[in-house]
């Protein structure tokens, strides 16, 4: 700011006075920012170059060398994708499994969090530690039994089977996140309320849930994500009425080059919507990052 | 809070976690000890199992593996990590589309972020990546079926996948640093390095720590990005301790659900390992607290 507004003769003087260190810093800076550019495009390089390959024609999109221009973009993989494979089936099944167990984790989740928030004492501490454990678990080591309990109980290959079994598997993120949250929030708020003789599901539902709500957003944008784009989980669970997306998408490897770029297109396709939820509640993604899970 | 109301108000949560969390693990700490496969009574077996992952040359190369891919990309992480971070956060204008960009690559399924990778390293589909290495270093690499060329794809794999939280739980670190601090020891004479060296990184101790543990139990539990990365994974060594179990618990006509269970309970020793330090501290917070 200050050099910006200076006279002209003061800007010469302080540039006789310190001219290396002047002309140094900004060029570090551009550097740096010239690298950090490059490293987003790195980092978008893998998208994007799907994006290029499924709108290609089937017979370039997979040539070497990579044929980059002279060609028309089509959604010809696309319409592929819905009119010779049960995709509509499989991103309806994604939809719905996500969106269940969201729901109902959040519905188990909040009550559980809050009371973990407000009850002191070593039985909350073990809980949280085992929540702690649980989180960090090889999948396979519950999945597994998951597999055979849900044979033996006809719910195998039910979108209900795997609602149930991610709904357990996020629940404890999903009580470490909330129970963060509910902590900030001043216990005097509940001495107040239960003063002028509110009951503690009350008190629940009309005070803290509404105080609650960027930190119920952040969990539920959390386990929508993870529970949409599972896919070990769902690889174990699921067979052929009630596969997700992603299974659906490696089981394409390896074939013919047109069902190769469907899977493509089923990625662009299971991808948009994630990157959309990211970016409308990106200020939630990076409070559930920094606020939610370090601390505690 | 009174106890009848704690335990109203955690019940439904507790009940869903013993039910499908807690029974399953028992079952696999059961199975380790039986030899079975799915809907059948299986019989004890003692430490048998145990005996045949341990003396498994394969589950031998996936334990090298995994601890490989676990070590070099948590020191990658870090390093890279903490200097895009630090890069980043001298940023005004351009900051939030690098981090838009970054948290595109966070977000991205894990599937599809493989899938697309693998397709820029593959020559049968056009690899844009594999055709200019080939064009800078006049050499050609078998990326899927050759040993190490496979292990830096897949480590390259995991760093992109993974950066994007390490850079920005550290920011997050970076930005709490109070300006009061970078001030004295500016005014003692600290140049840029010394800055770095004894007074961020030594403040932010606690999120580099969180940051590498996390990183440690995500890469320790690699699975899905081995399918379309490495398909060939146990031909040429590059096996993680999932995919093992997953090849000789689950696919197809591999029905050795004892063995598969036992490596289970064996990560877990190896996690809960890993997660001591973090289990003393919250311990010694209830105690404080209690």
């Amino acid at each position: 700011m200050i050099p910006n507004t200076a006279t002209a003769p003061t800007a010469k003087a302080s540039s006789v006075v310190s001219p290396p260190r002047k002309r140094r810093r900004p060029t570090g800076k551009r550097t740096s920012a010239v690298l950090l550019i490059l490293l987003a495009l790195v980092m978008l390089a893998p998208f994007v170059w799907t994006g290029l390959s499924v709108t290609k024609p089937t017979n370039v999109a997979f040539a070497n060398p990579p044929v980059v221009s002279g060609y028309t973009p089509t959604l010809e993989a696309f319409r592929n994708l819905w009119e010779t494979t049960y995709f509509a089936r499989y991103l309806g099944n994604t939809a719905i499994v996500a969106l269940i167990s969201t729901v109902v984790a959040l519905l188990i989740g909040i009550p559980a969090a809050y009371a973990l928030s407000r009850f002191p004492g070593w039985v909350s501490a073990v809980l949280l530690l085992l929540a702690l454990i649980f989180r960090s678990l090889p999948r396979f080591s519950v999945v597994l039994p998951m597999y055979e309990i849900s044979r033996s109980l006809g719910i195998y290959d039910t979108n209900f089977a795997l609602a149930a079994a991610l709904v357990a598997i996020n629940q404890p993120f999903t009580i470490w996140l909330l129970r963060n949250f509910f902590a900030d929030i001043p216990k005097e708020l509940d001495e107040a309320a239960m003063i002028d003789g509110c009951t503690r599901v009350s008190l629940l539902w009309r005070i803290m849930i509404p105080l609650m709500r960027p930190g119920i957003l952040t969990a539920g944008v959390f386990v929508f994500l993870f529970a949409f784009q599972e896919y070990l989980t769902a690889l174990v669970l699921t067979d052929t009425t009630s596969k997700t997306v992603p299974v659906f998408i490696t089981t394409q490897l390896g074939q013919t080059l047109p069902m190769l770029q469907q899977a493509g297109a089923a990625a662009m396709l299971l991808t948009l919507p994630v990157i959309g939820i990211a970016f409308v509640a990106q200020k939630y993604l990076v409070a559930g990052l920094s606020d939610g899970s370090v601390k505690g | 809070m009174r106890r009848r109301e704690f335990w109203m108000l955690i019940g439904p949560s507790v009940l869903v976690m013993f039910g499908l969390l807690v029974v399953p693990l028992i079952r696999t700490v059961q199975w380790s000890f039986q030899q079975v496969s799915y809907g059948t009574p299986g019989t004890f077996v003692g430490l048998s199992n145990y005996t045949q992952a341990l003396t498994d040359p394969r589950f031998g190369r996936a334990v090298f593996f995994t601890v490989f891919l676990t070590l070099v990309v948590t020191a990658i992480m870090l390093v890279v990590g903490y200097l895009v971070a630090i890069g980043v956060n001298n940023l005004t204008r351009l900051r939030p589309y690098i981090l838009g960009a970054m948290l595109v690559a966070y977000v991205l399924p894990g599937v599809v972020g493989a899938v697309s990778f693998s397709w820029l390293f593959d020559q049968n589909f056009g690899g844009v990546l594999n055709l200019l290495i080939e064009r800078l270093t006049g050499q050609s690499f078998l990326w899927f079926t050759d040993t190490w060329p496979n292990r830096v794809m897949v480590v390259a794999h995991t760093v992109w996948h993974l950066l994007p939280f390490a850079v920005l739980m550290i920011l997050a670190g970076v930005q709490g640093v109070p300006n009061e601090l970078r001030e004295a020891a500016r005014i003692d004479g600290a140049n840029s390095w010394k800055m770095h060296v004894y007074v961020i990184i030594p403040t932010m101790r606690g999120i580099i720590g969180f940051v590498c543990l996390i990183t440690i139990m995500d890469v320790l539990r690699t699975f899905d990005s081995l399918i379309p990365l490495s398909p060939q994974a146990d031909a040429i060594g590059n096996e993680s301790i999932m995919f093992y179990v997953f090849d000789t618990a689950f696919r197809d006509g591999s029905q050795q659900l004892g063995l598969g269970s036992a490596v289970n309970v064996l990560s877990i020793i190896l996690i809960l390992i890993c997660l001591f330090p973090f289990i003393r501290d919250l311990l010694k917070e209830a105690k404080a607290k209690a």
